[in-house]
């Protein structure tokens, strides 16, 4: 299990790179790298030589967050003015601009079906779901406040929700606050569960394992990655050796391997049989803040890829094997 | 330390053998136990030896302390370690190593609370064990007990008062107190005493930060990156301590050097940012920083000598813009990082719209709406999500909002959540302002105003309403100076500018400051040059004026379409004034022409285009743009085009055109006071009084007392035009006219001053007196100057126009001028004044020179006099304006060198005052004024003995012929004392003369008879002597001095000739003497009493010679007095006893004692003395 550096783009854009996903392939084209960034475009790459495909603008303020249907027909990307915007990939025509009030839009996520699109809503301290055929707010799945004397109290920043993931059977939903309190939702039944403890700072990224759905892996500012037993509410493992802040966390295909992004530059490599880092990648000059390997698609992938953003306006592209 | 080695073997070895002999002392034990314990290797029997110690004597605590040591350091048992130096303590609580190693050894094993315990058991039981306090103040400051942690830390601190951490921990607790000043001296002494001491360097500078004292805490943030370069703290605070002294730059309105200051705090936020990237507030201090180089970064003029066309002035304004731009691009770069970062933290929201709201000011395109929402809109949304409780984000969203209701209700929200937020009232009163709710909008200032006064909107809110009249337009100003001195906004200066125009304070610094500011700021604003022109303008700066107006047309000719025309003209118009102003009447036709091909040529423009033709000397022209001025007169600006009108008239062709272009005036016209001012000087120089009418009824127009008054003193001008004839003036009337007006309006000084000066120029010898009386010198107003002459110099020439300075000691002179004139010192004094407040201004130095030379004459020349008049005469020739041909300097020049000279005549200088009197003769001027450099060269040649020059000079001023009576009497002085030459030449010019001049011609015969009966006394011809003056007296009967030489000449007659009837006429012309004047001369009573004495009248003898004592300074009383005075005190002994009389006071004997006291050379005097003694 390592990972290879296959390519580096520097100033991939024009200022800090801020969010990164794969697109899956469909039949005419293979997955593409979808970027968004601190100067307010969204930009499509082609691996493995990082081919700029397509530069979309839009965005008045820098672009936080970006998702692919799992179609890999359409995806959002989502910036720091709360506005999502839903696009077709491969024409750049807007499919719907979803508006939130400014603060409530965070990482977004589609659930495995396509059917929805689950948003993390900030200072709302809730995950909203739109539905994906009308583009209609249809659930608000809200943390359940601590009793306080005031309901407009400064406590529900504390609840400030900022990643949210959902399971591979689509029944749960898990995201991650300020406070460093991940919660679980059940979807259908629109309830919340309970809450998983452990992390003391934010918590920046979540990702369920795609192999088991009762596994949740968690990112947080305080310098840990967590592996979550979901249901079982309890904490299964802890693996540190970042020095700083870890940004992003990304689940192998293969459920082997998880790789993370954090503030000391770096980007690591966890063998989750080892619980330990196998591999420290610093070709990053400043921050990452994003991590995402390449889901395995139908035609023809030649082996895992492994992308990262980061602050210093680049996007790596690692090899995974 | 081999011989120490040994001495220790030594001491060893004796303490064993001792032990040896004496087993039961446990004090060789402990001392056995030290000495062993110091060797690494015994310490095993150094400890059996300190338990023996102990065992024989449990007080020793000092044993206990060793044994503790032994048992936590070498034999590792902590119990024993414990009790051991639990023992210790106990024994002695000072002991702070056995203290603080217990207190080790208890934290480390975790019992906290038992620690504490023994820590405050030893404090208890003694004051001195500060390891106790200190240890005790560590763990309160961790507990977070500032107070208590205060007096822990100040108890340990009288123990150990060099302990940098000390200080450090009482630096931190009082900080947490709040009681910052204390807390920045505790930090002080830690940094002295460790200047390492990064800790303290940091905090100190964080609460000078806290207290605004930004330099002293950049200090402190260098001091502390110079021990630690990549310290976070150090860096960030000294990045906001930079960011600070900016804004209060920037609020001063110094923009250039808040953003210099700036560059230095962005280099190091940006530093910051790449080490520390993802702390939030690293981001926001960059984006602070950025956004307010944004807002201040000035626009400068780049090259004054570009040549103002439109392309290089848009460049400069787009760099600018570009720079601004920029820096606000890279703030909510920064913003964002920060707010990704930390997305709970609502301000960063506000930042961000901010941010975004002045990018879209700067830049128009800049918005593209998404949604419904502008971007600063939804983001100050956002931070209400996340705090709705926030006022001040009700009232960013109040600021961002376009929509007046949105506006509105947020900022009635703001109010809600604090009513006494001045800044929602503020703005609540401008929207209310804006939808034209005028009382609400006053009501809503008001509140802001009376809540903040410091807050400037409201003031220039309040300023804004002068169309309403309600405040006043002073008031106005004083409330938008207010404004834009508590922040300098370019809306706000140029607004001040506006309002300066209209109530006249536009020459004012205050304005200037800000209107160059606001071009700072806002130099794409055409208004802004163009009232920065008006302002120099103003200050008579036309040149940058003129600069100014030319970009303010480059501004509106960039910005196109959205000025209205009437700018541009207004601007132009401005422009060719300005150029016609500066001398540059070409340019200025130029730009007039230019508008006349516009069409944009109104009244004032058609005044200047005329003005500037007539100053190009294109008469012509000029008068035909007159024409069509007049064709185009409206009623509003008719009185400024009117007045020009008439003056170009006159100008061009002279009075008689101009008055009858009046008289076909309708005379509604003239119903101004400038009007009225302008037709009187018309009718002044008009003999044939052709504007009588006009003039009549626009004087009812004048209202004020300084119009009035103004009028008046162009009546009395006019009258000195009117009354006198060619080559003379007619000054009575003029005078007459002013003192009556002076008793109406007693106190202009316009009036006054002119009275002054035309008494002094008048030739009646009488005014000239009064003349300094009717001024007055006032230090308030010194620097205005009314009239044609000032307070200072009508003082000054009167201090000199009259004989005597009138010293009030009596000491030099008898002054015998009837006119009691006794301004001379003062006149001295005021004249100092003046030189001290304008050292430059020659006049009056030359006046205080004329007035020194007067003092001088009359005190005989004292020495210091003559060398203080030589100095500064010396400094005044070679003063540069005397270089210039003007007569008036020339004029001066030459009484200058005349005063040398008669300086160097009375010191003995001759050679000197022959130099000083030829170069004075040497100067062109009118004969007039040279015969009196000849005269003085006469006079040096006489002192000389030079007879052949003398003669040539003489002749040489008879030829010149003088201007002045004195002149002639002078030189007949010369002529007869030196036998100069025939008498009868002199004497029949000075006769013709006298004829010219019929002013107190009387006066003057008097005087020359006086000379003639001089030189007949010098010629002993006694009789022909006697007729001179009798004629003298006869002419001038009231002059004291004549009747005097009469008398004494008459009572010398009658000593010679014994001719008694010669006595009685000495009597009278004596007696006239005594009774003309007030101060009455000495010599004038004793000469009396001898001759009534003669005549045998005792009676009046001793009267007058009784009048004569009092009639003397005491100082200067003569021995003869004395010497009488004892005649008068015999006389009163021998018969009744008056003690009151002066005589009495003293015997006669004495009398005659000081008689000799006083002069004894005089035999008389002794012969006295000789008498009453043998009388004895």
């Amino acid at each position: 299990m390592k990972l290879a550096g296959l390519k580096s783009t520097e100033n991939a854009h024009d200022e800090s790179v801020w969010a990164a996903t794969w697109v899956p392939a469909t039949d005419n084209r293979p997955a593409l790298l979808l970027t968004g960034s601190l100067d307010e475009t969204v930009k499509l790459w082609r691996a493995d030589e990082l081919d700029l495909e397509r530069t979309n603008t839009g965005h008045c303020l820098g672009v936080v967050s970006v998702a692919a249907h799992p179609s890999g027909v359409i995806a959002a990307s989502a910036s720091l003015d709360s506005f999502v915007r839903v696009f077709d990939v491969d024409t750049n025509a807007s499919i719907a601009t979803l508006e939130a009030p400014p603060s409530e839009v965070w990482q977004m996520q589609f659930d495995p079906k396509g059917t929805t699109l689950a948003v993390a809503g900030g200072g709302s301290a809730s995950v909203k779901l739109w539905d994906t055929a009308t583009w209609k707010l249809i659930a608000s799945l809200s943390i359940p406040r601590p009793e306080g004397p005031k309901p407009s109290d400064k406590s529900n920043s504390k609840k400030f929700v900022l990643s949210v993931a959902w399971s591979p059977d689509g029944r749960r939903l898990a995201c991650g606050s300020m406070d460093g309190t991940i919660s679980v939702f059940d979807v259908a039944r629109a309830k919340f569960m309970h809450h998983l403890e452990g992390h003391s700072m934010p918590v920046r990224s979540l990702v369920y394992s795609p192999i088991d759905a009762r596994v949740l892996f968690s990112a947080s500012d305080d310098t840990h990655v967590h592996m979550y037993d979901a249901e079982g509410k309890s904490l299964v493992g802890a693996m540190s050796g970042h020095t700083s802040w870890v940004l992003s966390v990304d689940v192998s295909p293969d459920g082997a391997a998880i790789a993370t992004g954090s503030s000391d530059r770096t980007v690591r490599l966890w063998d989750l049989s080892m619980r330990a880092a196998v591999q420290t990648m610093s070709n990053h000059t400043d921050q990452v803040w994003g991590v995402s390997f390449r889901p395995v698609g139908c035609n023809g992938n030649r082996g895992g890829r492994l992308a990262s953003v980061s602050d210093d306006k680049s996007i790596s592209l690692y090899g995974y094997s | 330390m081999n011989k120490t080695e040994e001495e220790k073997e030594l001491l060893l070895r004796q303490l064993k053998e001792s032990l040896d002999a004496n087993p039961d002392d446990p004090s060789l034990h402990f001392d056995l136990g030290v000495c062993l314990w110091e060797k690494a290797e015994s310490k095993e029997t150094a400890a059996e030896h300190f338990v023996k110690a102990v065992k024989l004597n449990p007080q020793n605590a000092a044993a206990f302390r060793y044994l503790g040591h032994y048992y936590s350091g070498v034999s590792v048992d902590t119990q024993r370690a414990l009790k051991c130096y639990q023992r210790a303590i106990s024994l002695i609580p000072d002991d702070s190593d056995s203290g603080d190693a217990l207190c080790d050894l208890l934290e480390q094993r975790g019992k906290g609370s038992l620690e504490v315990a023994v820590c405050r058991e030893a404090a208890v039981k003694s004051p001195k064990a500060f390891w106790a306090f200190r240890r005790i103040g560590f763990l309160q400051l961790n507990q977070c007990k500032w107070s208590e942690a205060v007096q822990s830390l100040q108890h340990a601190i009288r123990g150990y008062h060099n302990s940098p951490q000390l200080w450090e921990a009482l630096g931190l607790a009082y900080q947490r107190l709040g009681m910052f000043t204390a807390a920045i001296k505790s930090y002080g002494r830690a940094i002295e005493l460790d200047d390492t001491s990064i800790y303290a360097l940091i905090e100190s500078g964080n609460i000078f930060l806290m207290l605004g004292s930004f330099r002293k805490g950049i200090e402190q943030f260098q001091l502390a990156l110079k021990i630690s370069p990549q310290n976070i703290s150090a860096r960030s605070g000294l990045a906001s301590a930079q960011l600070g002294l900016s804004k209060e730059c920037i609020n001063l309105g110094a923009f250039r050097w808040g953003a210099s200051l700036l560059e230095d705090a962005r280099e190091v936020a940006k530093a910051n940012t790449c080490l520390y990237g993802n702390m939030s507030c690293v981001w926001k201090l960059h984006g602070d920083i950025q956004l307010t180089y944004a807002k201040c970064f000035p626009w400068m003029e780049e090259n004054h000598s570009l040549k103002f066309d439109v392309d290089t002035f848009n460049t400069s304004i787009l760099s600018w813009k570009r720079t601004c731009l920029m820096a606000a691009v890279s703030a909510k770069s920064s913003y964002q990082r920060a707010l990704h970062l930390a997305p709970w933290q609502a301000n960063i929201y506000i930042d961000i719209a901010i941010t975004s709201d002045l990018m879209s000011s700067l830049n128009e395109s800049y918005e593209h709406h998404l949604g419904v929402w502008k971007l600063s809109e939804k983001m100050a949304l956002g931070a209400l999500l996340l705090e709705g409780d926030n006022y001040d984000y009700w009232v960013a969203l109040g600021c961002f909002s376009d929509h007046n209701a949105l506006k509105q209700h947020a900022l009635i929200r703001g109010l809600q959540l604090d009513v006494s937020l001045a800044v929602a009232w503020a703005y609540l009163g401008k929207l209310y302002r804006q939808e034209d709710e005028k009382k609400i909008a006053r009501q809503a200032f008001d509140s802001a105003r009376s809540i903040d006064p410091s807050l400037a909107l409201p003031w220039a809110g309040m300023s804004a309403d002068t169309h309403a009249r309600d405040p006043s337009l002073d008031e106005a100003f004083e409330s938008c100076l207010r404004a834009a001195q508590i922040l300098p906004l370019a809306e706000f200066q140029i607004g001040l500018a506006m309002l300066s125009q209209h109530s006249g304070h536009l020459s004012s610094s205050q304005v200037f400051g800000a209107i160059q500011q606001a071009i700072q700021r806002a130099p794409y604003y055409p208004e802004s040059h163009n009232m920065y022109g008006l302002v120099c303008e103003a200050r008579f700066d036309y040149q940058a004026a003129v600069a100014s107006y030319r970009l303010a047309r480059c501004a509106i000719k960039s910005s196109a379409d959205t000025i209205p025309k009437s700018l541009f003209q207004d601007v132009s118009i401005n422009l060719a004034r300005s150029l016609s102003r500066a001398g540059n009447s070409l340019e200025a036709v130029r730009e007039c022409e230019d508008l006349k091909k516009e069409g944009m040529l109104n009244a004032e423009g058609l005044q200047l285009y005329a003005f500037s033709l007539w100053q190009l000397g294109r008469h012509d022209l000029a008068l035909s743009v007159a024409k069509n001025l007049a064709a185009s007169l409206e009623s509003s600006s008719a009185a400024a085009s009117v007045s020009f009108i008439c003056r170009l008239l006159y100008n061009i062709s002279g009075l008689d055109s101009a008055i009858n272009s009046i008289l076909k005036m309708p005379k509604a016209l003239f119903q101004s006071s400038k009007m009225s001012f302008i037709v009187s000087a018309f009718h002044a120089l008009d003999k044939s009084n052709r504007l009588e009418s006009v003039v009549s009824s626009s004087r009812s127009t004048l209202a004020s007392p300084e119009e009035i008054t103004g009028m008046h003193y162009l009546v009395a001008l006019s009258k000195l035009v009117k009354n006198g004839s060619e080559s003379y003036l007619g000054f009575d009337s003029g005078i007459f006219h002013l003192r009556k007006i002076l008793h109406i309006y007693p106190n202009s000084n316009l009036i006054r001053n002119l009275l002054g000066h035309l008494l002094l120029s008048s030739d009646k010898l009488k005014y000239t007196h009064v003349a300094s009386r009717s001024c007055r010198i006032e230090t308030s107003n010194v620097t205005r100057k009314e009239g044609l002459k000032s307070a200072w110099e009508i003082l000054g020439a009167g201090g000199v126009a009259c004989n005597v300075i009138g010293s009030i000691d009596m000491k030099f002179s008898f002054p015998t001028c009837s006119y009691e004139c006794l301004n001379g010192p003062k006149s001295v004094q005021e004249l100092q004044k003046c030189l001290r407040r304008e050292p430059w201004n020659h006049n009056v130095r030359y006046l205080l020179i004329l007035n020194l030379l007067q003092k001088a004459r009359e005190e005989r020349f004292p020495k210091h006099l003559c060398i203080i008049l030589e100095r500064l005469i010396i400094m005044a020739i070679s003063s540069e304006s005397y270089s210039k041909q003007h007569m008036s300097y020339q004029y001066q020049k030459f009484q200058l060198l005349l005063c040398a000279s008669e300086i160097s005549l009375q010191v003995g200088n001759i050679i000197g005052c022959i130099k000083h009197a030829e170069n004075a003769s040497a100067l062109l001027l009118p004969d007039g004024y040279l015969f009196f450099g000849h005269l003085m060269l006469c006079r040096a040649y006489a002192a000389e003995g030079n007879t052949r020059k003398l003669q040539e000079e003489y002749v040489r001023c008879l030829e010149l012929k003088a201007e002045y009576h004195i002149g002639w009497i002078c030189l007949k002085i010369m002529e007869s004392q030196y036998e100069l030459a025939d008498s009868n030449i002199l004497e029949s010019n000075f006769m013709e003369f006298l004829k010219e001049r019929k002013n107190s011609m009387d006066y003057w015969m008097a005087i020359f008879s006086l000379v003639m009966g001089l030189f007949s006394i010098w010629n002993k011809d006694l009789l022909s002597a006697e007729k001179c003056l009798a004629q003298a007296c006869s002419l001038a009967g009231s002059e004291s001095c004549l009747l005097l030489c009469h008398g004494t000449i008459c009572m010398e007659i009658a000593r010679q000739c014994h001719a008694s009837q010669f006595l009685s006429i000495a009597v009278r012309s004596l007696t006239k003497s005594q009774e003309t004047y007030l101060v009455h001369l000495p010599i004038v009573s004793i000469l009396l009493a001898q001759a009534e004495g003669s005549l045998l009248s005792k009676e009046k003898w001793e009267k007058n010679l009784r009048q004569e004592w009092f009639t003397w300074p005491p100082e200067m009383r003569p021995a003869e007095l004395f010497f009488q005075m004892h005649l008068l005190a015999m006389q009163s002994k021998v018969g009744l006893d008056y003690s009151s009389r002066v005589e009495s006071c003293q015997s006669p004997q004495k009398w005659v004692l000081r008689a000799i006291h006083t002069n004894p050379s005089c035999l008389r005097y002794w012969k006295g003395l000789h008498k009453l003694v043998e009388l004895a």
